[in-house]
């Protein structure tokens, strides 16, 4: 929980003296894996940042994509899940408390949250049941409080989260290009901080944060309050519009020490403040205490003498608190007082630098082989195992979760969770398609195609919707850095998703890292979670009911990939096999062809084939629309693979196209000129779900049982105790 | 075996922010004329029915439901237990 001892030793020698405690607080928080990314730091540069729609400013906590017609989108993302995994409702929430401010702080208003879930075993882990529950019940009662929808998201169970929560939240926001906030100061500005009062709540949260959670501290518990954010909310947006704001920073891991350390690093500037007027909630805080306190729900903010009668105002009017803290001098020093006497005095190129590490890597050993496939016994009923994935966890239908977060509040919701990507009205006429994705299966088989593979899965899914990637976000979640196996996974993940955005020139506009993520039985699989953020200039897809009679094309090449695949761990109990990979001239050759052919409104619906693969990509397409299809597997474009595979292999860059048979000459003239691999694999009728391999039936299922199946099964899962 | 009366109350530890109580606090009693209240701090208590050898073992066994249950989070939150004689 303090520094280590190395690194004691370096701040005496950059310092040249012995650090005051106050000093050591401050660093120590400052210089922890959480806010200073001293291992990964080197290694992220290698992501593309930069891209025609990419606004870069400095000190911006989250990713600004120009939109057009003097708009702009602003997205993050960020996880809690040390916070979540010992209370997981408060640790939930102040999860998506954190991201909104960073959304904030850039001077837009935060318009859809999405949130990435993922516990343990939830069919027998009580404890697990506990997290998830509570963790989803925290997010709700947060965005819904603050009037923000939670728009989309994913939920995921597997052994590796064992007594662990993974609570990522990802963010978008808009507004106006000239409304953004130009980080900027001049001597003798002030620092006022703003929002709820310091506590004692989430001491030490970043370290924390970078420590496996074995070290049982559990002191950083924040409680969260919605109702104050909502106003913070409000007030900084109406000061922005006044103009009031020179620069602003939200509190998140580090509390003080972090915000006003990074605040004068980024700006080029010193700041002096004094902790005796920082308005706290308990009156016998310890200085130290003070600085490294991480209570939530609070905005740090540099503006002048005479711009603060106004903000004065402002607060007044939403009736939150405000203290000047500080003011800016031109020594780029952190200058910490308490009332008269100086407790820490110190360069802020010392605080916000932590010296960065390049930590040796090696091939984990237990790769070896693990990509050798398994031949599993012939299945005797492909009805009953596609009836047991429906109502597998990972598979079963999401909506006992998104059924709880208001995800239509500021009626900008067009495309709703439970389809591919949620999609967002902007105000200019464009609209915005976002999605989260994360694959830790396949990460863990293959942390390089895995990576790549949920990079392009979120691609794929904006795709759904008509709008072409313009932006990602990256959050790389992974176990302990020191361990030379676990960063190679990190590095091959990292590796992946670089080549992948520079090739598809999606940059990346913001991201996290997430390390340390260890639970009682061993690291974390390696969880990189990607969010792709899609612009469609025109109009988005407009999803339309399947009748009788529709057809189904299929895009993309089936392949002998089970490896990772939730039939080959939810029904053979087998890890390993070949991970799907992506070819990338495969992938944009399908991708663009799928855009033409929304733009053109040749179809009713566009959906991805990702987790369970076909058999239950297409079930979800007769169960959402309440009607039954006759698809013949020989016609699934690929070479020739036994039933299961083609089935249940999870294969990228495979999208299901419903349409009606009139339209079908124009599709194939498109799909004939990207050249892309496809196919009319049946269509749809009847009331039951049925496949047929060279005219054997193979599967022949109700539709109603299944979607009974699948609608209702996390539900029970959660609810049985 | 005696029937005892047990109350449970859980609020969030010391130290530990309670908007709830902080909103009645600042919202509705300080509008009031009640300027001599300082604090509120909410809780929240259940009431169990126990039949029970002695008042120690009651007390023990709830004290046992609440933890094994994981009816209070004890990173977040104490509880204390109240037996009474019905």
């Amino acid at each position: 929980m303090s520094l280590e001892s190395h690194e004691l030793e370096e701040l005496k020698t950059k310092i040249g003296r012995n650090p005051t405690s106050t000093e050591l607080q401050i660093v120590a928080a400052e210089w922890s894996e959480h806010c200073s990314y001293k291992s990964s730091k080197k290694h992220l540069k290698m992501l593309p940042m930069d891209g025609p729609l990419v606004i870069n400013e400095k000190g911006y906590d989250s990713g600004v994509l120009d939109v057009g017609d003097g708009y702009v989108v602003t997205a993050h993302i960020e996880s809690h899940n040390h916070p979540s995994a010992v209370e997981p409702y408060g640790g939930a929430a102040t999860g998506v408390g954190g991201v909104i401010r960073d959304i904030l702080s850039a001077g837009t208003r935060p318009i859809a949250l999405l949130d990435g879930l993922r516990f343990g075993n939830i069919e027998n882990d009580k404890h697990a049941k506990w997290l998830f529950k509570n963790a989803v019940t925290g997010i709700a009662d947060y965005g819904n409080c603050l009037g923000i929808p939670t728009v989309g998201g994913e939920v995921e169970f597997d052994e590796c989260y064992k007594n662990y929560a993974m609570v990522d939240v990802a963010a978008i926001g808009f507004g106006k290009k000239e409304n953004l906030i130009k980080n900027h100061a001049k001597k003798g500005d002030l620092v006022v901080l703003l929002g709820g009062a310091t506590g004692r709540d989430g001491i030490g949260g970043s370290q924390f944060a970078s420590d496996s959670l074995e070290t049982e501290d559990r002191s950083a518990v924040q409680i969260p309050d919605p109702f104050i954010e909502k106003l913070i909310i409000e007030a900084i947006l109406e000061a922005r519009n006044e103009q009031l704001i020179h620069a602003m920073k939200d509190l998140g891991g580090g509390g003080l020490s972090c915000a006003v350390s990074e605040t004068a690093d980024a700006l080029d500037i010193g700041i002096e403040m004094d902790v005796e007027k920082v308005h706290i909630r308990e009156s016998d805080m310890h200085s130290d205490e003070i600085m490294i306190s991480e209570s939530q729900e609070r905005m740090l903010i540099v503006t002048d003498n005479e711009k603060l009668i106004k903000l004065r105002k402002i607060c007044e009017k939403f009736r939150i608190e405000c203290s000047v803290i500080g003011h800016v001098t031109f020594d780029n020093k952190m200058h910490v007082k308490k009332g008269e006497t100086s407790i820490a005095n110190i360069s802020t190129d010392i605080v916000a630098n932590a010296t960065l590490l390049d930590l040796p890597s090696r091939k984990p050993v237990y790769l070896e082989n693990l990509e050798t496939a398994k031949s599993f016994p012939q299945l005797s009923d492909y009805s009953e195992t596609l009836m047991k994935l429906l109502g597998s966890p990972n598979i079963a239908s999401k909506i006992w979760v998104y059924s709880q977060y208001d995800h239509e509040v500021g009626i900008r919701t067009v495309t709703k969770p439970g389809h591919d990507a949620s999609v967002l009205r902007l105000d200019n006429g464009k609209s915005l398609s976002i999605k989260i994705d994360g694959n830790p299966k396949q990460c863990y088989i293959n942390p390089r195609e895995g990576a790549i593979g949920c990079f392009e899965e979120a691609c794929r899914n904006v795709v759904c919707t008509g709008a072409k990637p313009i932006g990602m976000l990256d959050h790389l979640q992974f176990g302990n850095p020191n361990d030379p196996e676990i960063f190679w996974t990190f590095l091959e993940s990292l590796k992946g998703l670089t080549d992948f955005a520079k090739d598809f020139e999606i940059p990346c506009v913001g991201g996290k890292v997430s390390l340390y993520n260890e639970t009682s039985d061993g690291p974390i699989k390696p969880t990189p979670v990607i969010g792709v953020i899609g612009l469609i200039d025109k109009k988005p897809l407009r999803i339309q009911k399947i009748t009788s009679g529709n057809s189904l094309i299929m895009i993309g090449e089936t392949k002998d990939e089970l490896g990772g695949s939730e039939y080959s761990e939810y029904v053979h109990k087998f890890i390993g096999g070949k991970c799907p990979s992506v070819d990338f001239t495969e992938s944009k050759k399908n991708m663009s062809s799928v855009l033409e052919i929304i733009e053109n409104k040749l179809i009713k619906s566009a959906h991805d084939c990702s987790k369970g693969g076909l058999a239950i990509a297409i079930s979800e397409l007769c169960m959402t629309n309440q009607i039954g299809c006759n698809i013949s597997l020989e016609k699934i474009p690929g070479e020739k693979l036994d039933s299961d595979k083609i089935l249940f292999s999870e294969s990228h860059s495979r999208y299901l196209i419903t349409f009606e048979k009139e339209n079908i000459q124009n599709l194939e003239e498109i799909l004939k000129k990207h050249n892309v691999s496809y196919s009319v694999i049946g269509e749809f009728t009847g009331d039951s779900i049925q496949f047929s391999n060279d005219s054997k039936p193979i599967i022949d299922l109700s539709v109603d049982k299944a979607q009974e199946t699948w609608f209702n099964s996390l539900r029970e899962m959660v609810l049985r105790a | 075996m005696t029937n005892y009366q047990v109350h449970v109350t859980i609020e969030n530890k010391p130290g530990i922010s309670d908007p709830e109580g902080k909103t009645i606090l600042n919202d509705l009693v300080m509008k009031g004329t009640h300027k001599n209240i300082s604090q509120i701090k909410t809780a929240k208590m259940l009431k169990f029915s126990i039949d029970e050898t002695d008042k120690e073992t009651a007390q023990s066994k709830i004290k046992e439901i609440c933890d094994e249950l994981r009816i209070y989070n004890p990173m977040v939150s104490v509880v204390k237990i109240d037996v009474f004689d019905v």
